[in-house]
């Protein structure tokens, strides 16, 4: 009676919408929480135990602080340089009409999918070519682990240079236009507007860039997420592991929660499908020149690595039959990355609104959304494991579906916050229209409610297939037997040194992440064609 | 959007979803017998492996493989992640060092095969809860183009010679997979002062150190380096891909120290799930017929039986590294911690 009473007086001001959102955002964030409980949970046992070194990994010695400062070092070197090319690159294809940019930035995207350890091995090999004509040029060291994490990031950093000019008000660009030159325009106007969202974009590349060893290492350079799975590799010990990684994720998430704003000021984007096609700007012969650079640059590293990669791969049947070899991580990587999707967009659209509370509610959602950002790849998976063993879960039988579930955890925080930003374009007017007027709650949620997200569901989607496809350290901890997705193949053919089969495979995933984004940009089109009464762009 | 496009992508949608969950959680049926073999062994070498076992025995082999990128991060802390939970039956290795680690972690099960009868004792653990059989060894691989014959190096000790500039000398990072276990036999050979010594010394005259034995291999093969220290498999690939490499057993003459063999390690999970049909995998894997088509498929090169070895390279009267397998295990974890402080910094 007591607990009836309770419920009800809880339950008092809910409607069944409001307590079906709560309750999946509870499970959401329940999620992402998953490794760092499962990880606290182990670091608690070994405490207990008395089998963890608390100290160590805590007091950072000059060695480690060294390392750690050289990993932010070339992270921001990278991320900093990577959106310094993405202004040169984005400021002269700003106003290109729509169908051709958007060719250009699907050609830069399809090679994004190739794992960095491939842009490093065709890096390394050029430069040591190179090397025979121009004596002297680096092939160990950090200046070429900063090139080749450069070349292997630079579409993600074009990319998001790009949303983040996309994200300015087009008016004010074309009103300053009128009165200033293109690049003082530039100068005053663009970036200034820009620098929050490139800020975010600054942040995203600089978090992926500092927890890779796999490039460095190549070339010899060493940084702080090598050291961490040293300290993993000899002590065996997750606990010890999340230990060392404490100050790599401390360091990455203070840079994401300054990023914080940037997110926020894309989320106040005014018509993201304004058309921007206009007179081409018009800058001084240097900054041409500039572009110009860029552009040989990026020529480059495309004709490097597809060349490289189709020299390697051999005749059209070798290509065929590596593929073939590989139909069955092919489906399951497939499998996986809809699984993901499935599971990650209602529940982050469900919590993506927790993002633009006010306060320490707010704050609390953001920390939690970006915590699995910070978390190295191959605790994520033992975290994940450590819950599944618990007890009370020993019933069910979630190994098929747990490569799915770290890829939630990894990656659906970036749903929710392209979500927040969906959200907080749609006019909440329409919203309130829709809970008052809709026949029933299936009509507004089909007609109204849905329509009106499906852009940031699309983008969701699209983003979450491609990075799916990608991941490869938290699932080998979590792959059930029998099964394994593509990026693990890969892996496994470049240590047997098949270099045929590797190639093979990267075009192939290279295909599949055109397929995915021409998919999304398609998905985009015909639901702006729908809901959008944007005027019709001009031919080129 | 209108409702009728809007109806058709939900159908759509769900259809997939469901197809989706239904694909993943079927389960293989009871009337198929399994196991789950947890293998760091190459997959193009594992998987032939496994196929001819199931058309011999019937049971299906479910394998989860491990890659070098993951550093000895992978299976190994899986299986321990595991323990509570075990999921594998077999943990199939391509050397002994994590095994030891698993067995003293206690997630190893005792089972001594009757097929590994012929086996010398030194290749099995003494109480029966893993069993070695054959292997690989530690070499150098030598880019024929860029030295000759005479220039060939013959001992460790010439990685700190100045007749070989350090930039061309590769070796992976000693903290990982074999090379670590190499690293930590030199330690119990040399003792941890000398073996202190000769790392540092490589770190100073600029050796180059390398994310894996893999890339030793490929680098040499491509002529960025003139020699390196590798497993035998790695460099058998390359020369069976028709590069234009060679391999040195380092450390052959009198006197010399010899070089580490590394053998493959078999054991059995504690709580394993098929534990009937682990054991007949485990029989199949260690019997004399299973070594010798591992051998001429390219995974050993060095077999524990009187059998005939690689043609790869002349693996008869190889000579070894005076120190035991346990030995070398003790020696693991110091040497890590010491040569992480050496090289990443």
């Amino acid at each position: 009676m007591a607990i009836s009473l309770f419920f009800r007086r809880f339950l008092a001001g809910y409607t069944p919408e409001t307590i079906v959102i709560t309750l999946a955002t509870c499970l959401f964030f329940l999620l992402l929480l998953c490794p760092l409980i499962g990880l606290s949970f182990n670091l608690l046992s070994a405490f207990m135990t008395g089998s963890v070194d608390i100290v160590s990994p805590l007091a950072l010695s000059p060695r480690r602080m060294g390392l750690l400062a050289a990993s932010a070092g070339l992270a921001a070197a990278v991320a900093g340089a990577g959106i310094i090319i993405g202004i040169l690159f984005i400021s002269a294809l700003f106003r290109f009409p729509r169908k051709l940019l958007y060719g250009i930035l699907l050609l830069l995207l399809a090679i994004a999918g190739i794992p960095p350890y491939i842009h490093a091995l065709t890096w390394s090999s050029v430069m040591q070519s190179a090397g025979t004509i121009l004596p002297g040029l680096p092939t160990t060291g950090w200046l070429i682990s900063f090139w080749v994490e450069l070349m292997a990031l630079l579409p993600l950093s074009l990319f998001l240079t790009w949303i983040a000019f996309a994200s300015i008000d087009i008016r004010l660009i074309d009103a300053a236009r009128l009165v200033h030159s293109d690049l003082s325009v530039l100068r005053h106007i663009i970036l200034p507007l820009a620098a929050p969202a490139l800020l975010a974009a600054f942040g995203f590349i600089f978090l992926i860039c500092c927890t890779d060893y796999s490039v460095p290492s190549l070339f010899g350079a060493d940084v702080y997420a090598l050291d961490i799975f040293a300290q993993f590799s000899a002590s065996n010990s997750a606990a010890q592991a999340f230990l060392y990684a404490l100050p790599l994720m401390l360091v990455t998430l203070m840079v994401m929660i300054a990023c914080r704003p940037g997110i926020r000021t894309l989320a106040q984007t005014p018509n993201w499908s304004l058309v921007r096609f206009g007179n081409p700007p018009i800058f001084p012969f240097w900054f041409r020149a500039l572009q110009a650079g860029v552009f040989v640059l990026l020529l480059v590293q495309i004709l490097v690595l597809f060349s490289g990669l189709l020299i390697a791969a051999g005749s059209p049947y070798a290509f065929v039959t590596s593929v073939l070899m590989a139909r069955n991580e092919l489906v399951y990587s497939l499998l996986t990355a809809v699984l993901v999707i499935i599971i990650s967009l209602p529940l982050a659209l469900a919590a993506a609104g927790e993002l633009k509370k006010p306060g320490t509610r707010g704050a609390a959602a953001w920390f939690i959304v970006l915590i699995p950002l910070a978390v190295p790849a191959p605790l994520i998976g033992i975290g994940m494991i450590t819950i599944g063993n618990l007890p009370v879960l020993s019933g069910l039988s979630p190994a098929l579906i747990m490569p799915a579930l770290v890829s939630v955890v990894k990656f659906s925080p970036f749903a929710m916050i392209i979500l927040f930003i969906q959200m907080r374009l749609v006019d909440p007017l329409l919203l309130d229209a829709a809970a008052v007027f809709a026949r029933s709650r299936t009509d507004a949620l089909t007609r109204i409610y849905l329509p009106l997200f499906a852009p940031g569901l699309v983008v969701s989607a699209g983003i979450l297939a491609a990075l799916t496809l990608a991941e490869l350290g938290a699932t080998l901890i979590v792959a059930p037997p029998g099964h394994a997705t593509i990026t693990m193949r890969i892996y496994n053919y470049l240590h047997y040194g098949s270099s045929s089969d590797v190639a093979g495979l990267c075009l192939m995933v290279t295909l599949l992440t055109l397929v995915v984004c021409t998919g999304t940009i398609l998905a985009l089109q015909h639901l702006s064609q729908d809901t959008s009464p944007d005027i019709e762009e001009p031919g080129p | 959007m209108s409702d009728r496009n809007l109806t058709i992508y939900l159908l759509v949608a769900i259809v997939l979803a469901i197809a989706t969950v239904a694909v993943l959680l079927a389960q293989p049926g009871d009337a198929t017998k399994t196991i789950v073999v947890y293998t760091s062994v190459d997959q193009v070498y594992s998987e032939p492996v496994f196929r001819a076992f199931e058309n011999e025995t019937g049971i299906h082999v479910m394998a989860v493989y491990d890659v070098e990128a993951t550093k000895t991060t992978g299976l190994v802390n899986r299986l321990i992640a595991e323990k509570a939970r075990p999921q594998a039956d077999v943990f199939w290795s391509g050397e002994f060092s994590q095994t030891i680690v698993l067995k003293n972690k206690s997630i190893l099960a005792q089972y001594q095969s009757p097929s590994a009868a012929d086996i010398p004792a030194r290749f099995k653990d003494s109480d029966g809860y893993w069993t070695g059989f054959g292997g690989r060894a530690r070499i150098f691989i030598v880019n024929t183009a860029l030295l000759t014959p005479s220039q060939y190096p013959h001992s460790m000790y010439a990685m700190l010679d100045d007749k070989y500039p350090g930039k061309t000398i590769g070796i992976p990072y000693p903290m990982f997979g074999t090379a670590a276990t190499h690293a930590a036999a030199l330690y119990c050979y040399l003792g941890k002062e000398k073996a202190r010594t000769f790392y540092s010394s490589l770190y100073n005259r600029g050796v180059r150190v390398v994310d894996g034995n893999s890339v030793v291999r490929d680098l040499v093969a491509d002529g960025q380096l003139a020699w390196g220290v590798t497993d035998t498999d790695d460099a058998c690939s390359a020369i069976e891909n028709g590069k234009n490499v060679t391999i040195i057993i380092p450390d052959q003459g009198d006197g010399e120290m010899g070089t580490l063999v590394i053998p493959n390690t078999v054991a059995l999970i504690a709580g394993a799930p098929h534990p009937a049909e682990a054991k007949t995998f485990m029989d199949y894997l260690l019997d004399r017929k299973s070594e010798s088509v591992m051998v001429a498929s390219g995974w050993i090169q060095i077999p524990v039986r009187d059998i005939p070895g690689s043609p790869c390279i002349n693996s008869t009267g190889i000579k070894t590294i005076p120190v035991t397998y346990q030995d070398t295990y003790d020696a693991l974890q110091p040497a890590q911690e010491d040569l992480i402080g050496i090289f990443i910094r």
